[in-house]
């Protein structure tokens, strides 16, 4: 067989080479050197091409290229996805950096609405554990430099007070406290407060007070098994109207 | 239990049946004034009968003419209130008034009629009015016939804010909060 052959003559090459006695010059000058220097005198200077070409058309690519287009192009969503938020957050010093920040001069060039719109807040939110992080900021000294005016003013008031359900709110006005705590409550006793009124609400209230005693007792000894109408079909559904 | 919560459940009892106490009250103050109204009438009727024949009239209660006259007096006297606006002077000032059995506002027909059967709550020693006590509705047998029922329609809430007003003018507690305010007022 041929290859076994050339296996064989390579073994007795290795074993005279290692009885040679010229082993120990050819120790000294490797024979690769020659080939290393011919190696570095043809690719330094292409190197040095290599860098000149680049020094000019680097500059011409980077100015034919339109970075917002190339901006608008890039899928923020997609990079806030790839982003571990929360070890990022983590080593970050967000006091420092907000120290360091000019909030108003950042709101003033920041095009929310735009930003937002391109943004999946919710997605976002989802992902970040808001805790810690509201733990680590503080708020007192954020407001403190934010310039809240300038923000109030910016906010259209008329819109957000079209989104308020009024009647929802007034629903919910505590009248008790309001009378109470007020001067309202003054001003109701001046100016309906007559004897006559007084002396009807307490006789009102006796009565219906005693038709309740009344009623209660009638209950314990009539022991009716459904629990009777408190008013009329037509009264009782407009009490249960919200 | 605290006033403040006693008042509260006043105002959640607006538009409910009325009970028995304030209606034999509402009637008893009907009664007298239509008493009242009669005898001055009678005085009245008296006086110029004196004046135009010259001789003085005296009216006995017993007399049959009076009884009847009573009797239509007491007729015009409720049918016209509750006709007219389903209350009397004494359901006024008690704060009851009456209604349809569906709760919408009386017909004055039924006001009229309403009236006219009143007295048969009255025979066996008042047992139509036993309804007011026993039947589900608190309707007296008058109230069947008629189809009409008896609610408390006075503004309490208003009442109760005037009693709250009149706590905090002079300074004094009014204990705990009431119940949900959701349930208060028609």
């Amino acid at each position: 067989m041929p290859h076994g052959r050339v296996v064989r003559r390579r073994a007795s090459f290795a074993t005279s080479d290692a009885a040679d006695p010229a082993r120990g010059i050819l120790a000294t000058v490797n024979p690769r050197d020659r080939l290393r220097s011919v190696g570095r005198r043809v690719s330094d200077p292409a190197e040095a091409l290599a860098q000149q070409v680049a020094e000019r058309v680097v500059p011409m690519v980077v100015n034919a290229l339109d970075v917002n287009e190339l901006a608008a192009r890039v899928d923020l969503n997609a990079i806030a996805g790839r982003v571990d938020v929360d070890a990022l957050l983590k080593k970050t010093d967000l006091n420092a950096l907000v120290a360091r920040l000019d909030v108003n001069a950042l709101l003033d060039r920041l095009d929310v609405n735009a930003l937002l719109d391109r943004l999946d807040v919710n997605a976002l939110l989802d992902r970040v554990d808001l805790n810690p992080l509201l733990d680590r900021v503080d708020v007192n000294a954020l407001l403190e430099r934010a310039d809240v005016d300038a923000v109030v003013r910016r906010v259209d008031v008329g819109a957000v007070v079209d989104r308020v359900d009024v009647n929802d709110v007034v629903t919910r006005v505590d009248m008790d406290a309001l009378v109470e705590n007020t001067d309202l409550g003054a001003v109701i006793a001046r100016s309906s407060g007559g004897m006559v009124t007084e002396a009807l609400d307490a006789a009102r209230s006796g009565a219906v007070g005693l038709d309740q005693f009344v009623d209660r007792w009638v209950a314990r000894v009539i022991r009716h098994k459904r629990p009777w109408p408190v008013a009329p079909p037509a009264l009782l559904a407009r009490q249960e109207e919200p | 239990m605290s006033t403040r919560v006693a008042q509260a459940e006043l105002v959640s009892s607006q538009g409910h049946y009325a009970g028995s106490v304030s209606r034999f009250t509402a009637y008893a103050i009907d009664l007298t004034v239509s008493s009242v109204m009669f005898s001055l009438g009678l005085a009245a009727v008296s006086y110029v009968a004196q004046v135009v024949s010259g001789h003085s009239v005296s009216w006995n209660r017993s007399n049959i003419v009076v009884a009847i006259c009573f009797a239509v007096w007491q007729f015009i006297y409720f049918g016209y209130s509750w006709a007219v606006s389903g209350k009397s002077f004494g359901m006024a000032v008690l704060g009851i008034c009456v209604v349809r059995a569906d709760g919408t506002t009386v017909h004055p027909r039924q006001g009229i009629v309403r009236a006219l059967v009143f007295p048969l709550s009255f025979l066996l020693f008042g047992l139509g009015f036993l309804g007011i006590l026993v039947q589900r509705e608190h309707r007296a047998l008058h109230d069947l016939i008629a189809g009409t029922a008896v609610i408390y329609a006075w503004d309490a809430r208003a009442a109760r804010l005037r009693f709250l007003a009149r706590q905090a003018e002079l300074g004094l507690p009014v204990g705990p909060a009431p119940p949900a305010a959701g349930h208060e007022g028609t």
